[in-house]
């Protein structure tokens, strides 16, 4: 293949990647998914019901993993019967959406009905209008994620099969998911009471902001705060995966025997990427400066 | 290829995917609020996350390459980085999140000064916790862990490869021993971890045995099942 067409087909996938990564944060966050929601799960027992969505199925890796391959098979198998690739996509990503939604409902009544004794109640209305963008986000994340699996398999030639590839990166979307976005709602959203920068006292568990700007907050609401950084960062951070691995095997092509140049530019990128790393470290402590000082922690005498 | 020399292959690559976890800096939930330092996800998930994508890279290479056993350096340095790759990435944008969107500093809470740049870390943790963010010492370990858990993952794959000839049945075998190593790993540094300065490390022994017995039994029926049977 020209590299010139290859190089655009590893951007497409990068794109993908990146809504599929913004998608799958935003769905986390309306859901309240994976350890975030051990916040939520605890509110109540602190003697703080609220109106949040509770649903946690499973750690968001194996859940997209599920989710996604479901929706891998189906598009296979409608790929074998000779359906369009975009028809195949779009009807493979609504089972892993349908899926997602039968999942999202039992995983919030079972997790609130079991916090009765708190006076947690099931509100229906939450369920009824967190449902759907819980399915809708799910549905954006799935279909962005069988878009370059089937770029992968069917015009980079990967040798494994669609629903292998969409289990490998349902999984590592979801792991992308937890690790970045995740953070943001689980640290700030739900502790925005507490001053920024302060830190997280363990002793604050619990004590999730349970009002709106306008009313008591639900989940969605969440979602919209969430969609201003975690979610584009989890993009980013998916995205830039999926880019920066397809694109060294693109410039240095294995085929042409420069697999060793791909495995060099990796290492390369991994040295910047720590660099990068060491240098936003020293930013922040520059920037915010130490909690304590070394008379408080008693190493300089008064 | 010798069924034996195959076992200990597959045995060598479990070994080291729960050796790799071992190194991947991981805080679970308490991480998710920046409570501990680490990647606010759990061990299983990251680990796998990125060795799953260093398996895609390495699937790429051999296909691209060929299944000689001369490649098998090639094939294996290629899931490495791009197990290095992932966790890199995924550790760097996290940092971005818990400094720009929490506001805290990246600390160790196990270590006074970081053994690699020899910065003060107690006096930039925050109050009630144990640490928050992905330092310089476990950024690198868990740069380690992607190396040692993509090489691990792509010697089971390739092992396998070799066994039955199947990319997508050695694929689910490979994710199959993934799941398994990174669990037992799990369990053995009871969820959290920063990396090898952490004194959970000394572990390691530990879980390598139980990592032995374990793969030992998987390889021996994967051999014999991914193949069809007897």
């Amino acid at each position: 293949m020209d590299i010139i067409l290859e190089m655009g087909i590893v951007a497409l996938m990068g794109a993908a990647a990146t809504v599929a990564g913004a998608a799958e944060d935003l769905e986390t966050d309306v859901g309240s998914q994976s350890n975030p929601n051990s916040q939520v799960q605890l509110a109540p027992q602190m003697g703080k019901p609220h109106r949040l969505y509770n649903k946690a199925i499973s750690g968001e890796a194996p859940a997209y993993g599920l989710w996604c391959s479901t929706a891998g098979v189906t598009a296979a198998v409608l790929l074998g019967v000779k359906a369009s690739p975009i028809v195949a996509i779009a009807l493979g990503s609504l089972v892993g959406a349908f899926l997602l939604g039968m999942f999202a409902i039992p995983a919030h009544l079972g997790r609130i009905a079991s916090q009765k004794r708190y006076n947690q109640p099931i509100y229906l209305d939450i369920l009824r209008t967190h449902v759907f963008p819980i399915m809708g986000h799910g549905y954006v994340a799935v279909f962005a994620t069988l878009v370059l699996c089937y770029i992968l398999h069917y015009m980079l030639l990967h040798p494994f099969t669609l629903p292998l590839l969409a289990l490998i990166w349902g999984i590592t979307l979801g792991a992308v998911g937890s690790s970045t976005g995740d953070v943001f709602y689980g640290a700030e959203r739900h502790f925005q009471q507490h001053e920024f920068g302060t830190g997280l006292n363990a002793a604050f568990s619990g004590d999730v902001v349970r009002k709106a700007e306008a009313g008591l907050r639900s989940s969605i609401d969440n979602a919209w705060f969430c969609s201003k950084f975690g979610g584009p960062v989890t993009g980013l951070t998916f995205g830039l995966i999926v880019f920066l691995d397809n694109w060294r095997t693109t410039v240095f092509h294995p085929d042409l025997g420069y697999g060793w140049y791909a495995v060099g530019l990796g290492v390369l990128i991994v040295i910047v990427l720590i660099m990068l790393n060491f240098m936003l470290e020293k930013y922040a402590r520059n920037t915010y400066g130490p909690y304590k000082t070394l008379e408080e922690v008693g190493e300089v005498s008064a | 290829m010798e069924v034996i020399l195959l076992i200990l292959l597959l045995m060598i690559g479990g070994i080291l995917v729960t050796a790799a976890v071992h190194f991947v800096p991981v805080g679970g939930a308490p991480a998710a609020m920046a409570q501990t330092t680490g990647v606010g996800t759990g061990t299983t998930m990251l680990a796998t996350g990125s060795g799953l994508t260093g398996l895609v890279s390495a699937g790429f290479m051999m296909e691209s390459v060929g299944y000689d056993i001369s490649n098998l350096p090639l094939v294996l340095a290629s899931g490495a980085v791009g197990a290095m790759l992932m966790i890199c990435i995924t550790m760097l944008m996290g940092n971005i999140v818990y400094i720009f969107g929490v506001g805290v500093v990246p600390s160790s809470a196990k270590v006074k000064f970081d053994p690699i740049t020899k910065l003060r870390q107690d006096l930039y943790v925050s109050k009630g916790t144990e640490g928050h963010g992905i330092p310089t010492v476990s950024f690198v370990s868990g740069t380690i862990g992607g190396l040692l858990g993509g090489i691990g993952g792509s010697l089971v794959y390739w092992t396998l490869l070799e066994i039955n000839h199947n990319p997508a049945m050695s694929g689910i075998f490979a994710i199959g021993f993934f799941f398994l190593n990174a669990v037992i790993a799990s369990y053995n540094i009871g969820g959290t971890i920063e990396g090898f300065h952490d004194p959970k490390f000394k572990r390691l022994p530990k879980a390598i045995v139980v990592s032995t017995v374990a793969s030992l039994m998987c390889s021996i029926v994967a051999v014999f099942i991914s193949t069809g049977g007897l």
